[in-house]
Parts: C-alpha cells; sequence; structure tokens
C-alpha cells in the first residue's frame, strides 16, 4: 500500500520528514504578507449579483446612498428646547465635516427642506436655520414640526421626546469609523440628552470589525484549551504539542494557499483556523490506538507501523468524507461559500497526509520510557472511560429494542419540532441584547419609523406618467396598505410632498391636504419644490423622466422576513388595484432578505448534497450498502435531534445554523466510520471466535475511548465560543458542543444497539 | 532708533502695499460683475438648461430670461422668467426684484390654480430650479461680503487672467473659498473653482463659449459641474439681445400671470 509505506518512511527518517514538513510550512506561511481581509458581509454575493446589479441601478436612478447611518437624540422632558436644539444644530455641524459622510444629504433639523406658508408668503427651505431664542419661536418649530407628516416618525418622534440625525455615507466608507467619529463627538454633550446610533453600516461594519477580533482571539484560546485537555488525557507534553502543531500546520498550508491565490479572508473563511483545529482531533485515533499497541508490543516503531496499519483506513475514510463534505460546498453558487468550502477541504486533506508523515515521525521522537509510563494508563479492563463506554455499548447491546423505540420517539419529537423552525436571519440580533448596536437600534425603533430601510420602485411604460393623479393615488393607496403592517414603520413618496405642497399654497387649508385633479397642477407643485429645494429631495423619490417613482419603506425590525412581508402585501395590493405600472422591492432590506436566502439555502444545498456524497463514501468504504445504512443512522438522528432543539427553542434557522449543518455532517460521520471500521476489522481479526456482542464492547471500549476523547476535545475547544459577545459564535459553540457529545453518545449506544438487532440481516452472505 | 523707523517704514509700505493689491483684487471682481450681469440697460436671452445626473439622465429647462438694470453694476435690477418647458410648467412665471444689500422679492405665478405665490427669500446658495447654479450664481452675490486677493496672473488657454481668492467674510456659505480665473481683456470669468475645508475641490464653474453681442462680450455656453455628486449643468444662451427696451410695468403681478408674447416668444 502507498500509504503504508509513507509511515514506513517517515518512522525511518523522522527528522527528513519534520524538517521537510517546516520548510512546506514556512513556503506557505511567505504568502502571510500579502493578507486582505474583506469584513463586509455583503460581499457573500458578487457585485454581479441580480440583487446587487439591480439595487446599484435604483440608487443610481434615485441618487440614494446604499449605507446610512442613524443617530437618535433622546431627552425626557422633550427635544424641543433651546440647549437640545443647540447640540443638534452643533452635531450636525460636526458631522457634515466628517470624511465619509455625504454632507450634502444629511438630514437633521438643520437641514432638511420644509415647505410652509406664512403670512401668504411661500417658504421652501432648511426646517431650522437658527435655534429658537424664544418660547413662542420654540413653539412655533415644534407646530412646523408636527404638522409635516415628512417629519413625524423621521426626524422627530411623535411624543417630541425623540429626534434623529440621518448620516448617509459615501461609497466605501467604513461605516464603524463613521460612527466611531460621530460617537466621538456625542461624547462631548453633557446634559439629559441620551444619543444613540443605529443602521445597517453600523452593525455590519461593527460586526466584520468584532469578528476579525473574535477569530484572532478565540482561535489561540480553543488551541491552548486543546492543548491542555490532551495534556490532561495523555500527560505528554511533547505529544500533546505534536497534536496541536498537526493542526497549525494545517491552517498554515491552507490559509497561505487561500492568501497566495489572491482571495481576501471572508467572514467565513475566518472561521477556516477553528473548523480545521476541531478536525485536526481526529488524529486522536492514532495517539489512543498507539498506546494500546505500544502496551501490547513494547516496540516504538513497530507498534507505530502496526497503529498506523489499524487505524489507516478509518484515518483516511474519515478525512476523505470530511474533505468531500466540504468540498461539496465548491458547487454553490456563493463564491466565499464556495472559497470556505475549498479551503477547508484542503486542510482535511493536508491534515491526513500529516497524520501519516508528520505525526509518526514525531513519535520517534518521544522517549520510550514515557511511552510505557502513559501506555500503562491504558487498559481496556481497569480504565474508567473504557468501563463507562463498555457500559453504554452493553446497554444498547442488551436492550436493542428499549434502545431503539426511545431512539423513534425521539426522532417523532425531533421532527416535529423541525417543523417549527422558522427561516430568518437578523444582522442586529448578531449582537448580544443589551449591547450598543442592539440598544440603539431597539431605542429608535421604538421611537421613530425605523433604521431599516426597503424601497417599492414602480415604474411605468413611458414618461411622465408618475404626474398623472392616478399613478399618485395609486402610491398612496398603497402606502397606506403597507402602513398598515406592524414591521412598517412609516412610508414616504412624492406623494407626501405634492400633498404638503398643495395645501401650502392654500395657505395650509386641510381640505387641500390630498392629490391634485390634474397632472399639470402636480407638475407645477414638484417644478415649484424644486425650484427651491434640495436637488436630492425629489431625486430621491423620483426618476427625472417621471417614469419611476420610488417609495420608501422603513422597517421597525432588520428581520429579513419584514421584507418579505412587505413584498406580499405589495402583490396583494396589486392583485386587488390592477395598475399599469410595475412594483419591485428593493434596498437594504431586500437586499437582506436575498442574500439571506441566496447563502441559507446554498448551504442547506450543500448540505443535502454533502448527506449523499457521504453516504457514498461510506458505503464505499464499507463496501456494503447495509453497513452504510447502519453507519449513516447515528448520524442522521444526531442531525435530527439537533435541529429539532432549534424549532423547540426558537431560535431562528439562520447562516450560522446553516454552516454549522455541513460540519456536523462532516464531523459526526467520522465517528460512525471510525466505529463500524474497527468493529469489522475486530471481528475479521478474531474470525468468530469471539462473539458479536462482545467484540461490540471491546470496540465501544477501546477506539470508543478514542471517539470519546475526539469528541471532549473537540467540544472543550468550542465550548469557549459560548463566551463570545457575538451570538453566532455562541450559537455555533453551543450547537457543536451539543452535537460533538451527542453523536459521540448516538454511537456508542445506537451503534451496539441496531447492529444487535439486524446482525441476521447485516452479517447474511457475509463473513458469518 | 533709526532702525526701529526703517523697520516701522517697511512694514507700512508693506501694508499699504497689500491692502492695495486686495483694492485692486476687488475692483477686479466688481469689474468682472459688471461684465457679466450688468451688461446693458436691458437684456433678454432664451436659456436652455440641461441637468444632468451622475449616471446620465437628464432634464431640460427652457426658458425666456429678461432682466433690466435700475441703478449702477451692482445695484438693483429685475428678472422676469418665462418658463418654455418642461411641457407642463410652460406658462409658469418667475420675477425677481434685487436689491443690493438686503433680500430679494420673490414672485411665482402657477398656471394650474391660476395663483400668484410670493415666495420668501431664503439660502442664496439654494439650487436655482434644481441644477447646480444657486441663485447667487445666476443674479450675483455681493461683491463686497467677501475678501478678495489676487493671488497670481497666468494665461487660461490663450488669455490672460487674474486669478484670485475670495474667501466669504461670513462663514455660512457652502465654500471655504473661491478661486476665479477672470480674462483682463473684456473682465468675464473663465473658471471658477469652489473649495470646500473637508473635501477641497468641489463645485467648478467654466465659460465654454463667448460672443459679442451688440458690442458685450456675452458668455453663451456655460457648465457647472458638482464634482461630489457628480450632477452637471449646462447652460446655452440662444437669441440674446441687449437694450431692447424692456418696459418697466412688465415686472409687475399683472404681466406675471398673462406675460406680452412679445417679451417672452
Amino acid at each position: 500500500m502507498k500509504k503504508f509505506s509513507l509511515v514506513e518512511f517517515s518512522v525511518n527518517h523522522p527528522r527528513l520528514v519534520v524538517i521537510l514538513t517546516l520548510i512546506v510550512t514556512l513556503a506557505f506561511a511567505t504568502q502571510f504578507p500579502k493578507v486582505r481581509t474583506d469584513t463586509n458581509p455583503k460581499n457573500m454575493l458578487p457585485a454581479t449579483s441580480d440583487v446587487r446589479v439591480w439595487n446599484d441601478g435604483v440608487e443610481k436612478t434615485f441618487a440614494l446612498y446604499e449605507d446610512t447611518i442613524v443617530l437618535g437624540i433622546v431627552n425626557e422632558r422633550g427635544v424641543l428646547n433651546k440647549e437640545t436644539l443647540e447640540k443638534i444644530k452643533r452635531i450636525t455641524g460636526e458631522i457634515l465635516e466628517l470624511k465619509g459622510v455625504a454632507a450634502r444629504d444629511v438630514s437633521s433639523f438643520t437641514t432638511i427642506d420644509n415647505v410652509t406658508v406664512d403670512g401668504g408668503m411661500l417658504n421652501v427651505g432648511p426646517l431650522m436655520t437658527s435655534v429658537p431664542e424664544t418660547e413662542e419661536e420654540t413653539d412655533k418649530l415644534g407646530k412646523t414640526l408636527f404638522e409635516n407628516p415628512l417629519f413625524i416618525d423621521r426626524i422627530i418622534s411623535r411624543d417630541g421626546k425623540t429626534a434623529a440625525i440621518y448620516v448617509p455615507l459615501e461609497d466605501g466608507s467604513n461605516g464603524k469609523e463613521v460612527a466611531d467619529s460621530i460617537r466621538g463627538i456625542v461624547s462631548e454633550e453633557k446634559g439629559d440628552e441620551r444619543f444613540y446610533i443605529a443602521g445597517d453600516p453600523v452593525a455590519r461594519d461593527t460586526f466584520g470589525n468584532e469578528m476579525f477580533k473574535l477569530m484572532a482571539i478565540f482561535a489561540p484560546i480553543a488551541g491552548m484549551v486543546m492543548l491542555l485537555v490532551r495534556y490532561l488525557m495523555f500527560r505528554d507534553l511533547f505529544l500533546s504539542v505534536t497534536l496541536m502543531m498537526d493542526a497549525m500546520i494545517s491552517i498554515v498550508w491552507s490559509m497561505g494557499l487561500l492568501i497566495g491565490l489572491g482571495f481576501p479572508i471572508h467572514v467565513m473563511s475566518s472561521m477556516a483556523p477553528v473548523f480545521l483545529m476541531a478536525i485536526a482531533t481526529d488524529s486522536m485515533h492514532i495517539y489512543n490506538e498507539f498506546y494500546f499497541r505500544y502496551r501490547e508490543n513494547k516496540d516504538r516503531k513497530a507498534a507505530i507501523i502496526e497503529t498506523m496499519k489499524a487505524v489507516s483506513r478509518p484515518v483516511r475514510n474519515t478525512a476523505l468524507a470530511t474533505a468531500a463534505g466540504f468540498a461539496v460546498l465548491m458547487f454553490m453558487q456563493i463564491i466565499p461559500v464556495k472559497v470556505f468550502g475549498g479551503l477547508v477541504a484542503f486542510g482535511t486533506i493536508s491534515l491526513r497526509v500529516l497524520s501519516f508523515s508528520f505525526i509518526p515521525a514525531m513519535f520517534m521522537f518521544v522517549k520510550e520510557e514515557k511511552i510505557d509510563r502513559i501506555a500503562r494508563s491504558e487498559d481496556i479492563g481497569s480504565d474508567r472511560t473504557a468501563r463507562f463506554l463498555r457500559k453504554l455499548a452493553g446497554f444498547g447491546i442488551h436492550r436493542p429494542g428499549t434502545t431503539v423505540a426511545v431512539g423513534l420517539l425521539l426522532f417523532a419529537v425531533a421532527v416535529f419540532g423541525i417543523t417549527k423552525i422558522r427561516v430568518n436571519n437578523n444582522l442586529v440580533e448578531w449582537f448580544k441584547k443589551g449591547s450598543d448596536v442592539r440598544v440603539a437600534d431597539s431605542v429608535i425603533n421604538r421611537n421613530l419609523g425605523g433604521t431599516s430601510l426597503g424601497y417599492v420602485v414602480a415604474s411605468a411604460e413611458g414618461d411622465e406618467y408618475m404626474k398623472t393623479p392616478e399613478a399618485m393615488r395609486y402610491m398612496e393607496g398603497l402606502q397606506r396598505h403597507l402602513e398598515k403592517l406592524p414591521v412598517v414603520g412609516k412610508t414616504t413618496s412624492v406623494v407626501d410632498y405634492v400633498k404638503r405642497i398643495n395645501r401650502v399654497l392654500h395657505d395650509d387649508d386641510p381640505k387641500y391636504d390630498v392629490v391634485p385633479d390634474t397632472k399639470e397642477a402636480i407638475g407645477q407643485y414638484l417644478f415649484l419644490f424644486a425650484m427651491s429645494a434640495k436637488p436630492s429631495d425629489l431625486d430621491n423619490v423620483v426618476d427625472y423622466p417621471f417614469q419611476k417613482a420610488n417609495i420608501w419603506v422603513q422597517l421597525k425590525t432588520w428581520d429579513a422576513q419584514a421584507m418579505r412581508e412587505v413584498i406580499n402585501a405589495v402583490e396583494q395590493y396589486k392583485k386587488a388595484n390592477p395598475t399599469p405600472m410595475e412594483l419591485k422591492p428593493s434596498g437594504i432590506a431586500y437586499f437582506n432578505l436575498v442574500w439571506n436566502d441566496e447563502v441559507l439555502w446554498d448551504m442547506v444545498k450543500g448540505f443535502i448534497l454533502a448527506l449523499i456524497v457521504v453516504f457514498c463514501i461510506l458505503a464505499l468504504d464499507f463496501r456494503s450498502f447495509k453497513w452504510a445504512v447502519i453507519g449513516y443512522t447515528p448520524l442522521l438522528f444526531t442531525i435530527l435531534l439537533l435541529y429539532g432543539v432549534v424549532g423547540f427553542v426558537g431560535k431562528d434557522f439562520d447562516m450560522p445554523i446553516s454552516v454549522l449543518s455541513c460540519l456536523s455532517l462532516g464531523m459526526a460521520v467520522d465517528f460512525a466510520i471510525h466505529f463500524v471500521s474497527r468493529l469489522r476489522q475486530r471481528l475479521k481479526e478474531t474470525a468468530g471466535s469471539e462473539p458479536l456482542g462482545d467484540a461490540l464492547l471491546w470496540t465501544a471500549g477501546r477506539p470508543g475511548k478514542g471517539i470519546m476523547r475526539n469528541a471532549v476535545l473537540f467540544a472543550a475547544s468550542f465550548a469557549v465560543m459560548i463566551f463570545a459577545p457575538l451570538t453566532p459564535y455562541i450559537t455555533v459553540g453551543a450547537f457543536i458542543v451539543c452535537m460533538m457529545m451527542l453523536s459521540a453518545i448516538m454511537t456508542i449506544i445506537y451503534l451496539p444497539a441496531l447492529i444487535t438487532l439486524t446482525r441476521g440481516w447485516l452479517f447474511k452472505g457475509d463473513m458469518q | 532708533m533709526k532702525t526701529l523707523m526703517t523697520v516701522a517704514a517697511a512694514l507700512g509700505v508693506m501694508l499699504m502695499a497689500s491692502t492695495s493689491f486686495a483694492a485692486s483684487a476687488e475692483e477686479v471682481m466688481k469689474k468682472s460683475q459688471a461684465a457679466f450681469l450688468y451688461q446693458g440697460k436691458d437684456f433678454k436671452v432664451r436659456v436652455t438648461m440641461r441637468l444632468v445626473s451622475k449616471s446620465g439622465q437628464e432634464r431640460i429647462r427652457e426658458m425666456t430670461m429678461l432682466r433690466k438694470n435700475f441703478g449702477e453694476p451692482g445695484g438693483e435690477q429685475k428678472y422676469f422668467i418665462y418658463f418654455h418647458k418642461p411641457a407642463d410648467v410652460k406658462d409658469m412665471t418667475f420675477m425677481v426684484y434685487k436689491y443690493p444689500g438686503r433680500d430679494a422679492d420673490r414672485w411665482l405665478f402657477v398656471p394650474a390654480i391660476n395663483m400668484v405665490k410670493r415666495i420668501a427669500a431664503q439660502d442664496k446658495h439654494s439650487s436655482f430650479v434644481g441644477s447646480d447654479f444657486s441663485y447667487e450664481d445666476v443674479s450675483g452675490r455681493k461683491v463686497e461680503d467677501d475678501t478678495h486677493t489676487l493671488t497670481k496672473e497666468e494665461k487660461l488657454g490663450n488669455r490672460d487672467c487674474y486669478v484670485i481668492k475670495s474667501v466669504p467674510r461670513a462663514g455660512d456659505m457652502d465654500y471655504a473659498y473661491k478661486l476665479s480665473w477672470i480674462a483682463k481683456d473684456d473682465m468675464l470669468p473663465l473658471k471658477e473653482e469652489y473649495y470646500d475645508k473637508r473635501s477641497g475641490l468641489y463645485k467648478v464653474f467654466t465659460a465654454d463659449e463667448t460672443k459679442v453681442v451688440k458690442g458685450f462680450p456675452t458668455v453663451t455656453k456655460r457648465t457647472m459641474k458638482n464634482l461630489q455628486s457628480g450632477h452637471g449643468t449646462y447652460v446655452t444662451y440662444t437669441d440674446a439681445d441687449y437694450d431692447a427696451g424692456i418696459p418697466d410695468s412688465l415686472f409687475s403681478e399683472r404681466y406675471l400671470r398673462q406675460p406680452p408674447r412679445k417679451w417672452v416668444e
């Protein structure tokens, strides 16, 4: 066997192999200085994707900004007082000076256009040019604010306690940096006011930033925990470090390759090191078996070679299964998902190459007496872990019916749980409750129209249509319809301007707060408005030829589903009220919906494909369809149970969870492969002299210990993540801890039970 | 003592030199304004404005502009504007009384509801009919509102120019300072660059074509580009005429409602 010779070569030339490994590692490490990062989750979809092209087009047509930060100013005594208004003016002034801010379109009391009439004189201009000095002036400002529906719920709350400043960002500026600058500005202010900074760019860029920090903190901590747990298991620092190096080397290789190929490190690929560290724990089986063998044999070299002979097949095949599980991701649509899949697959293969070369070579450097000491403690009969595992397996062997019945019951419950799963994604909820981002968002969403922004773009066949009374009335009706949704806080369109001007021109008579009857009047009103207002006021809501109009829909939640509700409501309205106009969703809220759907379903598709591929590998590996079915069962069962719990707990099935499904598959299958391979090997070795029950007990006690060690090690390192400040990491940590423990236990209990129950079928025509 | 006197004298000379320099820069700006906005007794022109967005969308504004001087250059003026395009604003008219030293009066006639409305004076730097020109760019800014210095003299194309830096005296302007290239021969501005504190150059005016009409050099094509928003406005003057004898009575509410064909066709 070719692999076998690699092991022999490695134990015969340990020094050469170690040096060669280090040279290759150094070569990959030289790529590291070229590293580029991309923290923007938006880039999960390429710039050429339909939704991004469409959104970019809409942004261009309506001179919109991709990203806007919202600054909320709350004063429990009301914001309409001289001090607070002075602060608003001062803060706005300073924000206008910030780099990255599209100053010309910042909306605040001092910059937003207002249309009023005073003593027969029409006034179009900024709402507040100077801070009111007297009470009458303040009252007048209040009246102006509250009589204009364009302002309520946008820059002032109905109760007058919250004001807002909208800060659009120039393309390519970093939301977190601008948000930090704004934090700096408001921290200078003293008084009763509280300030809240929210908006998609803040959440997104803060998350990207935190994520990289977390990876830099948690990957090493996870590594240290693994090192510690290993040390506790084997009491040998040298070998523990060797195992650690194994993981590190594969990380350097795969990250080096990624960087060398010119890919930026993305949200997803930044998770690869932790994944690889976890996958590296599979080499635990080599150690596990080595000590047993050494105890029996006392010859280091021979023990290594024998060990590798015994475990090579399962180790090779688990690697293959894991690699395949991730490699299928390379056939998905989304580039970062592809890159991630390829990256982890490559890392897994590297790990296995190291398992057959570097690790055996390193064993040659360990002092014999040390191995001897450790090996003495590895006795299948006296060892407490082994005894416990045998007991577990014994339960499965002696009460297979009960075990399987309980399993079926759990299965039914899990399936019911899965039906309750809600597919959703909410970027803001990736932050913990009580975090700045989350608090700011909920305060602003409670008091104002909403921080998440979607658009409904109406397009007509020909130019000028948007100026017609029927187009105007249609949009007005649609707005009222959308505002009935609880997730919608406010809608704004060109209609609101037209109605406002109509009323103001007629001396503020509320009777005229309606769409005028002729196209000429509408055209002239808009022209009049555009004569003095900021160009962006109208540009944001109608295109130049008046062929398209843009309805702003402010949402009170970042739930991806909220935009789906809006889209459904639009469809519903259109069905009830036919129109020649086409109505299409756009905006950041729409992007989040599409992004969420595409990434998520891509992962789900990948998962299903991986399920099939892994099954095929199992079948090939065991050279038996029946054994593959048996080996597959605990794995599938574990995954079903976990997702059942997800459904019951009411945790949204979001992106992090969907990413995990692939990992869980790749990892859980390992245990089954080890168990089944070693069991069948044992049966072959003993050639029928040992009853099946005893062979199962032996498998549970010896390779089973390796499985348990693997699971504990894996779980321990991921448990660290439960203390992370971002919820996706907590989810990942908790999920993996549960998954590892559960799948290890499932393997130890259910495989013996199933094998005992189906022995007739399984062994029919087989060796027995 | 003697040295002190010399230093004082030298300082005095320098001070005088710089003030006279400043005065001459202000002179240049006054002359330029007279040449640019106050030529003749009155002025009539057909103006076509092409408003082009960053993405290439276009809006057309077409109007007849009538202007009459009521005093010296820099003094009172009246404007009467009749809109031809876009189609739905046809017959809309707009009238401005411009006074030195105080806010202008403005009226607008909205034909669809047959109503003349006074429009409050406001930000002089707000956009004129949605273009990149501000009201001030169209009707002129009081020369004394800025401090002017002659920074250099140079050729622009093949024409000798003064390059004048103008810094607003009050801090509420859009720009921190403006550089103007004033042609030495006809005193018309050939180029203006607007700078703000944050991002430097953000708006550029260019005079693209000059024709002599009845002996008065007149800028007949001009462009204003906003570098921040990517928006640009291209203006063409046709049928320009000076001293056409526009009557004072034209600038009244009555004619605002019913503009005489003779003047607005």
